[in-house]
């Protein structure tokens, strides 16, 4: 290892040495005349950042960003002008002083559109692999936090959907599904080269209530200052990832600098956010009326005078009978303002350019109080290479400021759920009203707060120096510190006075202190030769990372006084809840052999052998690798001409991919430091059995794709199909408690097979000089199965999975409604044993996964103005509000259907059983059905994902730019999902907001 | 292509030695096994390591005392002296948790959650005295008293937590060994045997700990007398009343009654064989929490009339050990059991758990000897408690009178400790006469708890189930 380092340190040494030799070596040519000039496109926009280049000279030059350039040239010579996105123009200046240029505009731009493949670029007509991508102009009419809610809905494969509406919340993603059975989905993020890791150092004893202890280190990226983003998701695109890449791969790609004058630009938009659905809860006379129904059906209504049992009925017996409150509109009826200010200066010449940028964010939430989200950001980026192009260097920093204020725990359960009469929050003075101790106020929540802190640096260095003409030598460099702080305190004043708990018995605070940060050196060797027929490029390459993690979790009980509670030292007890720390090491040698044949015929070659210290000795080391094949059969002299297919292509990969995602240490036979102690001695606690044949988990993959594009590319259709197939699953094999364990994690011989179809397609509708329009759409049909698991019967997940259904079902009671004459629920006896047990009667099979998803977006653009709006639909399934309420009567209330479609008497048809108060146990408590089929519902929606309106100030002075956005997300959901939100089913979250952003762009 | 990987493959290793797994020879960075191989973090330590030193054993000890406190059969939250109480006739249930309404209610279902806790928790500490049993046998860094004081304990715990189990659970499994494939399909025992099991580990382990000297003024670790003092509690429980006796007496002759009724709880209390430190929150002992209702209402558990009528007038226990509170009105009156008077928010550290405590040994040398025949001995020991109690000599004669007046005594004695009354009535035959008569859903088949459902899917080896679920 060591030696490793020093080789490294030298190779970087040698480089720096190289630069300076080229640098000293370069002779510029003496001037000439000066010709000077405007570049515009077809409609007269000047266009900036145009590269000039002076034909047979050493000479090139940048356009301003109002189109001007200036560029010493001779009468006689010739201009070449070219930029990405519109066709190249060769003028001869022919004697002139100033020249004017239009650029016509490039539909047909495929071979130019360059997608980002982690350790080399190809461009999208050349690809082997299926990489699904999103870029700076489509994410940035979004207005979000979280660089993952941009991508929602317009990748197709990938599934993302937030968990939270509370700001600093974290999204799940499954790029095609979820392959492996232990659950974890995550794809290996890579930040401009470097490994991120996305999983969150959140402690469940602090945040658990509050953002679900998912605190996402993705929060940290500011959208604004990511160029694309690319999700590698073929066997051919991840397999070069080796051990990580069984889950996809999401490569973040941050704005570079450009070259030209040094611009300024400031963005600033404010937005206003709200709870998008409201729920219809009974009023108060409604909810009394079932609440006392209950009591009396259950046969208590002879203990309602008894003051004994007033404690189980406040509602009923104590409370004002005709007071009514609007929980919903108290808790989370409230607007979460969203400021965000970014100022950036950029530019630069031809050789170098630069770009720094910082912004600033402040979200509130829609809970009463001042709960509040900040965040700061500053990105840099330096660009150089060489007068003769040999050398490079690309240098990007990062760094960012998260602070989190929140209540500690989510008010929607509340606000769902809190009867309509319950007491006013305050009492006269202002203070929390307890109402004679009968009921838990919720704000006393606010009294309790909850803070994260977290701050982020990742740099990286990209050198790259050409040895010899089609060899060069790089070196990729990365590191990454993301450190978190948080704490959350239960003070005694936020718990009902009953308790009688004091500051110096009750109140807490605790504190997590986690730190991750990892290194990566990656050096690695390029060899690119072009013949006349055949081309190919050949990367090697070594990769030596480095991850180590550590938490400290610490609680102190018993605070002199309340105010002191944010002071460690000033508790009377302090004990040391978790302090963990891991380190991970991984070490791999990578390749990939590129063959391009007559333009047409392409094949990829790519490789990987991993070493990851996750594994016992001798099941370190694992191979993976994929084979991809793309044939380009609209060059074939018998299509080259067609008028209407002007690209058409097929390709095809295979290959092995594998996950590691199972945490550090599995395989060890270990004692735990539990942190606590008894008479004084510490705690060690048996944490592992020791299980040697540990090992990857394998992930096949096989894609197939038809890539066709019409009428010079205006219409570009791509069509995919896969199949996915992991095995060597590694799993908790559930153990029996006469072990000592739960369970054991094992590879396990079982099969996941994710298959399905994904369709991309996108059109210019229109292109005239002023009015255009483009649609885009995707979509994704996956489908699921668990193919193979040896002794699943016996298994304890016998009654979780089924041989030939995904893994994302859920087995369910049967409900047959309620019956007319008892009213009681009747639930299918399946084993016809007379009993109702899940043992033998969770039969009925739903599935919660998604049938098909996709997007669908429309860009017109009218002279200055541009009208965007995305909508993204998803078929499928979810839990609905039976999940949460079934019987009418329980003292919480719930939706006003529980009310009017209740069963009162015999004879009676209802969807909702007699009322009962929920007191009596294991009897019309209505759990069977919350468990059954009845429970689970149509949750699939259209949604409004995004609205955005642009308009371009025309025709001012000095470069000026001034854009005025106004843009709305998640404005309309068209669904019959009776919850909050269909895609967040969980009543104790806050669901997504709605929100609408009004912006400014200037730059000059 | 695959072929030609491995041939690489073979040529590199060939190369440049197995341990490595490639060289790019042109940038000259090896990449070795060495690299992925990583120390375990500060916060976890490899099984060998721990064996070889004696306070890390001494801490795998106390996480096996900690992990009885906290949870399963053993702890005040969720042991037997709660739900014990309520499966019998001591507390009143005034709760609507499902899972305890099913004990209070006699119809415990075996997905209860709480059962299972009972069956997991134990295996989970019988586990770790076996990793500490196996541990020793192959530590060569501890000396011989050591080894023979933590192989005592060890084996302590194991029998003491089999005792447990099967005496709610019946046939159960005797787990000696920390190979999960083996315990993974392990069958059931029948109660005689696990009995004779428990028995040989607690001989052995007396014999273990005879010599060793145990740091143990508080009495927070099991030594000699407590491994005797459930040897005696395991022979009455099986009818063998000469050994009952012997270890009993033996018990008897290093401690003394405490006087002072209001003493017995207290953490230094002298008649104290074996407690449980209670943990930094709450500062004082579960028990306490649990039993001593705060305010009224808000109450869970609450003494039966029928515990609150079985003692005689004049018995101190029932002012001394029994509190009452009423609600604001006054319209209601509660008692509860006042053994613990500290609760959580008593920051001073009175008491701790007491799990064998001397009054029990006199109760079961009394009922040995009455078997035996040895009526005066018999008597003289139930005196003891009788008399501290502020009551007079027992009246009882008969061989039968003296055995009804022990059971009589040791309820008002062991009231809400870890389930004596309930194993009282089930030893003795009586639970369906008793409880039958007031609990309506009672049945013959309660006499045993159900293994746990979950249990019988992961090992189906465990089959049958207990009768009656």
């Amino acid at each position: 290892m060591r030696r490793g380092f020093l080789l490294m340190l030298l190779f970087v040494f040698l480089m720096s040495f190289f630069s300076f030799h080229v640098q000293a070596g370069t002779v510029l040519e003496p001037p000439q005349a000066t010709v000077s000039g405007t570049v515009t496109d077809t409609s007269g926009n000047p266009l900036a950042g145009v590269n000039l280049v002076v034909e047979s000279k050493n000479i090139g030059t940048i356009s301003d960003f109002d189109g001007s350039f200036s560029i010493n040239a001779g009468p006689t010579d010739v201009l070449i002008f070219s930029m990405v996105g519109f066709k190249s123009l060769t003028v001869p200046i022919a004697g002139r002083e100033e020249v004017f240029v239009q650029l016509e505009e490039d539909v047909t731009v495929l071979g130019e559109v360059v997608l980002n493949a982690g350790y080399y670029s190809v461009s999208e007509r050349e690809r082997t692999g299926n990489i699904a991508t999103i870029k700076a102009d489509v994410m940035e009419k979004q207005p979000v936090a979280n660089p993952l809610g941009a991508m929602q809905g317009h990748l197709s494969g990938v599934n993302i959907v937030q968990s939270t509406g509370v700001p600093g919340g974290g999204f799940s993603i499954e790029v095609r599904g979820q392959n492996f059975i232990n659950g974890v989905t995550d794809p290996l993020y890579i930040v401009d080269g470097v490994p991120y890791g996305s999983q969150s150092l959140g402690s469940e004893d602090i945040s658990r209530d509050i953002v679900n202890s998912d605190i996402s280190p993705l929060n940290a990226i500011n959208p604004n200052d990511i160029e694309s983003i690319e999700v590698l998701k073929d066997a051919d695109a991840t397999a070069i990832y080796g051990s990580r890449g069984a889950n996809g791969v999401v490569l973040i790609t941050t704005k570079k600098g450009r070259a030209g004058k040094t611009r300024f630009d400031a963005h600033l938009s404010t937005s206003l956010g709200q709870v998008s659905h409201f729920m219809d809860l009974m009023d108060t006379q409604q909810y009394l009326v079932v609440r006392r129904e209950g009591v009396s059906n259950d046969g208590l209504d002879g203990f309602l005078g008894v003051p004994a049992y007033d404690f189980y009925w406040p509602d009923i017996t104590l409370w004002d009978q005709n007071r009514y409150t609007d929980w919903q509109r108290e808790l989370i009826g409230g607007t979460a303002y969203r400021n965000n200010a970014q100022l950036s200066v950029s530019g630069g010449s031809e050789r170098t350019q630069f770009l720094v940028s910082g912004a600033f964010l402040k979200e509130t939430t829609v809970f009463p109080g001042d709960a509040n989200y900040k965040r700061a950001n500053v990105h840099s980026n330096i660009n150089h290479r060489s007068d003769n192009d040999r050398f490079r260097l690309n240098l990007s920093t990062s760094y960012s400021q998260e602070d989190n204020l929140l209540p500690r725990s989510d008010l929607s359960f509340q606000a769902y759920t809190l009867a309509p009469n319950a007491p006013a929050l305050f009492d006269e003075d202002g203070n929390l009203n307890w109402e004679n101790n009968t009921w838990d106020n919720p704000l006393a929540a606010l009294e309790e707060k909850f803070g994260v802190k977290t701050s982020t640096v990742l740099a990286n260095a990209l050198i790259s120096y050409e040895l010899v003409k089609d060899l060069e030598v790089r070196a990729s460099m990365g590191y990454t510190d993301y450190s978190l702080d948080s704490y959350r305190t239960l003070p005694s004043s936020a718990r009902n006075p009953r308790f009688n708990f004091t500051p110096q018995s009750y109140s807490s605070l605790t504190t997590n202190s986690s730190k991750r940060n990892s290194w990566i050196i990656e050096p690695q060797l390029q060899w690119k030769k072009d013949w006349k027929k055949l081309s190919m490029d050949v990367l090697l390459g070594t990769t030596f990372q480095q991850e180590t993690t550590e938490q400290l979790v610490m609680r102190g009980t018993g605070f002199p006084n309340n105010s002191l509670i944010f002071n460690l030292t000033a508790a009377d007890r302090v004990e040391v809840r978790n302090s963990a720390d891991s380190d991970y090491k991984y070490n791999a040698v990578f390749g990939r052999v590129n063959l391009k044949l007559l333009d047409r015929y392409i094949l990829n070659l790519t490789g990987r052998r991993d070493g990851s210290s996750r594994f016992g000795p001798g099941k370190q080391f694992g191979n993976f690798g994929a084979v991809g094949l793309a044939w380009i059969f609209s060059e074939e002299a018998l299509l080259s001409d067609s008028s209407v297919l002007s690209f058409g292509k097929l390709r095809g990969s295979y290959g092995t991919t594998g996950s590691d995602n199972i945490g550090d240490y599995q395989f060890l036979d270990t004692y735990t430091v539990t942190g606590s102690d008894y008479d004084g001695v510490a705690i060690l606690s048996p944490s592992g059995i020791f299980n040697p044949l540990f090992g990857w988990e394998v992930n096949k993959k096989l894609e197939a794709g038809l890539e066709l594009g019409f009428f010079r590319d205006r219409v570009f259709v791509n069509a995919s199909w896969y199949r996915n197939r992991s095995s060597n699953q590694l799993v908790g094999v559930p153990l029996a408690a006469t072990t000592g364990f739960s369970e054991l994690t094992g590879n396990f011989d079982a099969t996941v097979e994710n298959s399905g179809i994904e369709l991309d397609f996108r059109s210019a509708n229109l292109s005239t000089e002023t009015f255009k329009w483009s649609t885009t759409f995707n979509i994704s049909v996956p489908k699921s199965k668990l193919v193979r698991y040896d002794g699943l019967e016996t298994s304890t997940f016998a009654n979780r999975y089924v041989i030939g259904e995904p893994l994302s079902i859920v087995k369910l009671y049967r409900s047959l409604g309620v019956d007319p004459e008892t009213g009681q629920y009747v639930i299918e006896d399946y084993n016809g044993d007379g009993n109702i047990s899940s043992s033998g009667d969770l039969e009925w099979i739903e599935d919660l996964a998604p049938k098909f998803y996709g997007g669908l977006g429309n860009t017109l653009n009218w002279g200055n103005m541009t009208f965007d709006v995305f909508l993204q639909f998803k078929k499928q399934k979810g839990y609905n509000t039976l999940r949460d309420n079934t019987v009418p009567g329980f003292r919480r209330n719930a939706g006003v259907e529980l009310y009017h479609d209740r069963w009162r008497e015999p004879g009676d048809m209802n969807t909702y059983q007699v009322a009962s108060s929920g007191l009596i146990a294991g009897s019309n408590n209505g759990d069977l059905q919350r468990r059954s089929s009845a429970a689970v519902s149509d949750a699939s929606f259209i949604r409004v994902r995004n609205i955005s309106l642009n308009y371009r100030v025309p025709h001012l002075e000095n470069g000026l730019d001034v854009n005025v956005y106004l843009q709305g997300q998640n404005l309309w959901t068209f669904t019959k999902y009776k919850g909050p939100d269909p895609e967040q089913t969980l009543n104790n979250r806050l669901p997504p907001l709605r929100q609408l952003t009004l912006g400014l762009k200037v730059g000059f | 292509m695959k072929t030609i990987v491995k041939y690489l493959i073979m040529k590199w290793n060939s190369l440049y030695g197995k341990r490595c797994l490639s060289i790019i020879p042109l940038i000259g960075i090896m990449g070795c096994t060495a690299f992925v191989e990583v120390d375990p973090p500060k916060n976890i330590m490899v099984s060998e390591t721990v064996f070889n030193d004696p306070s890390t054993v001494e801490s795998a000890m106390a996480d096996l005392y900690f992990t009885m406190r906290e949870s399963g059969m053993v702890s005040g939250n969720y042991g037997f002296t709660t739900r014990l109480a309520i499966y019998s006739d001591e507390l009143d249930y005034y709760g609507f948790n499902p899972q305890l309404l099913e004990f209070y209610q006699n119809r415990v279902l075996p997905p209860n959650t709480e059962v299972l806790a009972w069956w997991s928790e134990a295996y989970k500490v019988i586990y770790g005295a076996n990793a500490i049993v196996e541990g020793i046998e192959g530590a060569t860094d501890l000396e011989e008293s050591e080894q023979d004081r933590f192989m005592g304990q060890a084996l302590f715990v194991r029998a003491f937590m089999h005792s447990l189990l099967v005496s709610v659970f019946g046939d159960v499994p005797y787990i000696t060994t920390t190979d999960y494939a083996f315990n993974n399909q392990v069958s059931r025992m029948s109660e005689d045997l696990v009995y004779e099991r428990i028995i040989s580990d607690l001989v052995r382990a007396v014999g273990l700990m005879e010599n060793s000297t145990i740091e143990n003024e508080e009495r927070l670790v099991p030594d000699r007398n407590v491994a005797k003092a459930l040897l005696a509690r395991v022979y009455l429980y099986t009818d063998q009343w000469d050994l009952a006796e012997a270890e009993a007496a033996d018990v008897i002759g290093n401690f003394g009654l405490e006087d002072e009724l209001g003493m017995v709880f207290l953490k230094e209390s002298m008649e104290t064989i074996w407690q449980l430190q209670h943990g930094e929150f709450p500062g004082n002992t579960q028990e306490a929490s649990q039993l001593i209702i705060p305010f009224v209402p808000g109450q869970s558990f609450a003494l039966t009339d029928g515990l609150l009528s079985a003692f005689e007038d004049g018995d101190g226990r029932r002012s001394e050990w029994i509190d009452s509170i009423s609600n604001e009105e006054q319209t209601i009156t509660l008692y509860y059991p006042f053994k613990y008077k500290a609760r959580f928010d008593v920051t001073e550290s009175l008491e701790y758990s007491i799990h064998f405590r001397l009054a029990e040994q006199y109760l079961i040398r009394s009922e040995a000897r009455t078997r035996l025949g040895n009526l005066i001995g018999a008597r003289e020991d139930l005196n003891m408690i009788r008399n501290r109690a502020g009551l007079a000599n027992t009246t009882a004669n008969s061989e039968s009178e003296l055995l009804e007046a022990i059971l009589a005594e040791r309820r008002v004695e062991l009231f809400t400790e870890q389930g004596h009354r309930w194993f009282d009535l089930r030893r003795t035959g009586r639970a369906t006469a008793v409880l039958g008569m007031f609990k309506p859903d009672w049945e013959d088949t309660d006499v045993l708890f159900p293994i746990p459902e979950i249990e019988l899917e992961a090992n189906p080896n465990l089959l049958p189930q207990n009768q009656g679920y």
